[in-house]
């Protein structure tokens, strides 16, 4: 069955430009997101792992090894078994420091620019054999289509294989940079790769059905042929008992980590988190798929005796069982292999040559736009990784088969393992032995494998040994273990004999333990984004720079004017995270290092506790068990401490805001959120000043510190103590609390008042009573005086003592009516109408015609009422508006007015007198304290008023002047609890 | 090392019946497709384990 050759092209330039189709339309988002962003997209696009060798080669490798080909499934699909053990964190280390390549996980991990370099060289050397393999496969299988027998060793001349092959990488390497080269996510990409896998799992279950239905007639007659043929399965079982098989395996699950399509699709590409669980059982099944049909379209080609290489038989079993259109399907479904395996071989090794060879050669940015520079570069990788690949191809003259080329590129990739290994395994492993043993392993993979396939060698003379050291494909068993051995034993010995630098040891520990090692606090020498700006645009241009800062700022949230060293470490970061996913991990370091370095912090091992919390609080899902435990013990201390009704703040050495609680925030009015990390110099006043000032002393106690708050004086209580941080040797931290005693300080104010009063009432008490008996002893003998003697003198010296008696007697009345205050108790009030009391205090006062006559307005109505005792209230008012009167000028006005307000009636009493100067303000209520002249007033007055109205419990206060605008008057509000029926009509 | 046990514990379960595995899967009287049942069976507990945790994170 021979087909024209000009269908066949037009068919895989057809299937080629649906694959651009698919992926176009994905990224003007003409198909739907479901499909896009769901995860069988994902599990499927991961399916570019197996590529043309494992649609075709795998074959060969079945009829070699038996069942020990199914190793090659077996090492990837344990991998993505265990998806949430082994990728889960590389992919949060990943996302993280967004290391998008092997080499630059092992740059991370060993933080050195040469692994990046020497690890992109052997990963070159590795790959390009692969690329040979994938071009290889698609040009012979299209020259047996259509042209039907064995791919023979290629004349020199340029023949139409040559020319597909060549149109073949030009289509790929279009594809590649049209939908491959932006930074950005690659949904486009991953949509076409995911379709080109379930072509390609399809064709090969179909062929594998065409095997067992269409060649041998059911499984029933397959199982029939094998106990006619047994010599094919005893080829199952045996070749699994040799040693190579086991080297297989190993070799396969190298392949499985270190792959550079492999760690891309698996760690970089992973966008969708659910899908690491679903793919622990999604992506093993369509291995199982691809690996079924194996052994059924390897008996199926000998039953036919299809007269190919043993490798080509998906395609030869169709075509030698008159189906064509199978024919079809199988060359396509390797078609799709070998192109998704093609293109992102090439996307990664492309990262991989851009950050670690030209970029640390070559500075770019400056005046010019980097992203532009940037892609044109990759672009310009991407078209010289598929000319090399393709320039390998033809110097390989088809003389390999694809298993020999995926085992060379396979055992090659083995040499990273140990590198591998020790970064999540061995963090004593260090640069120095990885770099040793990865050159020395190579360097006999490369002698021993690659050099033989080049130029044609088999022996390497050693002068000094008798025979020559035999090269070559047949002795890969040897070569492999020799490599790695010496590898290996290089990796450790040099490791264990050498110490790995402060920064190399940092990385280890972030790579090996759980990410929540303790990270440093570091000290910034830059103070707000702009400096950022201007120390970056040094090296990346101002444009590029300014870009740059603004974007970082963006992600986390954070204003242009940020000063915070919390937040300008977490820029840092940011920066540094965007840096790497555009310039890889390597020169972004390098760039961040010089421009914007971390001081060495002014106290040892300063722990960044804002970062612990922030990435506690991040990662809480994923910690189990014990780690689980003690984060809900941490977040009980942490919520105990936040809701503590006590403003609580704790500073670290350098004067960071380390935590703020709830009551902190209350009390201060600054949000934690803004606070948070912050240096103590920047935040409000009068907080800084306070804080700081008491940091610096050595008491750990200050009492009552007057703060001005809201035009209000506060008195704040402050206590400290020390405490340690979390690192060993760390400094030592301060915890603050805050006591606001501003209510304290008024009680106090009022009970040292009521004390003076209270004395002041047993005194007079006491006064009076002892006075009083006197008094009235001499008031008494002053009338007998009076009656029992005419003589006008005497008359008039008894009645002076009388008048002056009765002086005292109304002092000392004044005294027993102060001291009785508070006697009677609420139980015994009755409703008391307030207009009529201030009527009564009004007509007692205009009694008197010998003081000034005023003007009193009574305004009150008549339906107010209070519960109280009716004479006392009216003495409140005699006192008051005789007060009143006795200041305001002659002919001038008293108003007594009356406000209701939510639950108390305010009855105010308004003269037109000098008002009360701000000195006496304090004291007036004060017992025996008075302006007037002596003999004049008692001074009881006022501090009487403040009792009866305290008993009343209601409440006094004093606006003065009444008048603001004439600065005149003086206003006495009364509150007094009101009657519910109480109503202003 | 918590979040490892489960793993320890499966490779222990794997050494402990490798031998009886390793046997019945190249037992020459047993389909030839023995391997495949067992990859099957994989499957089947990671998915098992994979829909267990989904409906313990809700």
């Amino acid at each position: 069955m021979i087909f024209d050759l000009s269908q066949v092209a037009f068919l895989s330039i057809a299937y080629l430009l649906l694959l651009f189709g698919i992926a176009y339309s994905t990224e003007r988002g003409w198909i739907p997101d479901a499909v896009v962003r769901h995860p069988l997209t994902y599990i499927l696009s991961l399916g570019i792992f197996a590529s043309a060798w494992s649609f075709y080669g795998v074959i060969e490798l079945a009829f070699q090894y038996g069942y020990g080909a199914l190793a090659y499934y077996l090492g990837t699909g344990a991998m993505f078994l265990f998806a949430p053990l082994v990728l889960g964190p590389l992919a949060e280390l990943a996302r993280r420091f967004q290391i998008l390549t092997l080499a630059d996980l092992l740059v991370f991990r060993y933080h050195s620019q040469a692994i990046g370099a020497v690890a992109t060289l052997c990963m070159l050397l590795a790959v390009v054999p692969l690329l040979a393999l994938q071009l290889q496969a698609v040009a012979d299988t299209l020259r047996l289509l259509t042209e039907g027998e064995t791919p023979a060793p290629l004349q020199k001349a340029f023949t139409f294989r040559e020319a597909m092959a060549l149109l073949y990488c030009v289509i790929l390497a279009l594809f590649t940079i049209l939908f491959g080269s932006n930074q950005e996510n690659h949904r486009g990409l991953i949509t076409a790769m995911a379709f080109e896998s379930l072509v390609k799992v399809c064709a090969l279950c179909v062929i594998g059905l065409l095997a067992v239905y269409g060649v041998f007639g059911g499984m029933g007659q397959l199982d029939l042929w094998l106990s006619q043929n047994p010599q094919h399965l005893e080829a199952l079982y045996n070749p699994m008992r040799s040693a190579s098989s086991h080297t297989l395996l190993l070799v396969f699950i190298a392949t499985a980590v270190a792959m550079p399509h492999i760690f891309h699709m698996a760690v970089v590409e992973n966008p969708i988190k659910q899908v690491t669980y679903t793919v622990t059982w999604a992506f093993p099944l369509f291995l199982l798929f691809m690996a079924l049909p194996i052994f059924p379209i390897l008996w199926a080609g000998f039953k036919l005796g299809v007269p190919m290489a043993i490798q080509y038989f998906p395609l030869g079993v169709p075509m030698w069982a008159d189906s064509p259109g199978l024919a079809i399907l199988a060359f396509i479904g390797g078609l799709s292999a070998a192109t998704g395996a093609l293109v992102v071989i090439t996307l990664s090794l492309t990262t991989m040559l851009l950050n670690h060879w030209l970029l640390p050669l070559f500075h770019f940015g400056g005046r010019y736009n980097i992203y532009q520079q940037l892609l044109w570069l990759r672009r310009c990788i991407i078209a010289a990784v598929f000319i090399c690949g393709y320039l390998f191809y033809l110097s390989l003259d088809n003389n390999y088969s694809l298993t020999n080329l995926a085992l060379m590129a396979f055992i090659e990739t083995l040499q990273f393992l140990p590198g591998i290994f020790a970064v999540a395994y061995w963090p004593r492993g260090n640069r120095l032995g990885v770099l040793v043993g990865l050159s020395a392993g190579s360097l006999i993979w490369a002698v021993g494998l690659l050099l033989p396939l080049a130029t044609g060698i088999t022996a390497l003379p050693v002068p000094g040994l008798a025979s020559a050291i035999p090269l070559g494909f047949e002795h890969w068993h040897t070569i492999t273990l020799l490599s790695l051995s010496v590898n290996v034993a290089l990796f450790v010995l040099l490791s264990l004999a050498t110490e790995p630098s402060d920064e190399e040891r940092y990385s280890a520990e972030i790579c090996a333990e759980d990410e929540l090692s303790h990270p440093m606090r570091m000290a910034l020498d830059v103070y707000n984004p702009k400096e950022f700006k201007q120390r970056l645009s040094q090296r990346l241009g101002r444009d590029n720079a300014e870009e740059e800062v603004d974007r970082a700022l963006r992600q986390l949230n954070l204003s242009a004017s940020e000063r915070r060293p919390y937040a300008l470490r977490r820029l840092r970061d940011q920066l540094e995270v965007n840096l790497s996913r555009l310039m890889g991990i390597g020169v972004a370091g390098e760039i961040l290092d010089e421009y914007i370095p971390y001081k060495v912090p002014q106290t040892r091992a300063t722990s960044d506790i804002n970062l612990i919390e922030s990435r506690l609080s991040q990662y809480r899902s994923h910690l189990t068990g014990m780690a689980a435990e003690l984060n809900n013990l941490r977040l009980y201390h942490r919520n105990t401490l936040q809701e503590l009704p006590l403003a609580v703040c704790s500073l670290g050495k350098d004067m960071e805001v380390l935590m703020w609680n709830r009551a902190m925030e209350e009390l201060t009015g600054i949000p934690t959120d803004e606070v948070m990390g912050s240096h103590l110099g920047i935040i409000p006043e009068p907080w800084s000043s306070l804080i700081a000032g008491f940091c610096r002393s050595h008491s750990s106690h200050r009492y009552k510190q007057q703060v001005q708050l809201n035009d209000r004086i506060h008195w704040i209580s402050l206590h400290k103590s020390s405490v340690r941080g979390p690192a060993a040797h760390s400094g030592e931290d301060q915890v603050i609390l805050l006591e606001d005693v501003t209510e304290t300080q008024l009680l106090e104010q009022e009970l040292v008042h009521s004390e003076r009063l209270a004395s002041v009432g047993r005194l007079a008490a006491g006064v009076a009573h002892e006075i009083g008996n006197p008094i009235t002893g001499i008031d008494c003998l002053a009338q007998n005086l009076r009656y029992e003697s005419d003589s006008e003198e005497v008359q008039e010296t008894a009645s002076q003592i009388l008048s002056q008696t009765s002086r005292i007697s109304r002092i000392v009345q004044s005294l027993v009516s102060f001291s009785h205050i508070g006697q009677q108790s609420p139980e015994d009030f009755q409703p008391v109408d307030l207009k009529a009391c201030v009527d009564e205090a009004i007509h007692l006062l205009q009694l008197r015609r010998d003081k000034t006559q005023v003007d009193f307005v009574n305004q009150l109505q008549p339906q107010l009422t209070v519960r109280g005792d009716s004479q006392r209230l009216i003495q409140v008012f005699v006192n008051l508006l005789s007060n009143a009167r006795d200041a305001s000028p002659e002919g001038g006005r008293v108003t007594v007015s009356a406000a209701l307000q939510k639950e108390v009636i305010v009855v105010s009493v308004t003269d037109e007198g000098p008002g009360i100067a701000a000195e006496h303000r304090e004291r007036i209520l004060e017992p025996f304290f008075t302006t007037k002249e002596p003999g004049e007033g008692t001074g009881l007055g006022l501090s009487m008023v403040y009792s009866i109205i305290d008993d009343h419990g209601g409440h006094i206060d004093i606006d003065s002047p009444a008048d603001r605008q004439r600065q005149i008057g003086a206003r006495f509000n009364i509150k007094l609890p009101r009657q519910p029926q109480s109503a202003l009509s | 090392m918590n979040s490892q046990r489960p793993v320890l514990f499966l490779l222990l379960i794997l050494y402990v019946f490798s031998p009886t595995l390793f046997n019945w899967v190249v037992n020459p009287d047993g389909a030839w497709y023995r391997p495949y049942i067992i990859w099957m069976l994989v499957i089947a507990i990671a998915y098992a384990v994979q829909s267990r945790r989904k409906r313990h994170d809700i």
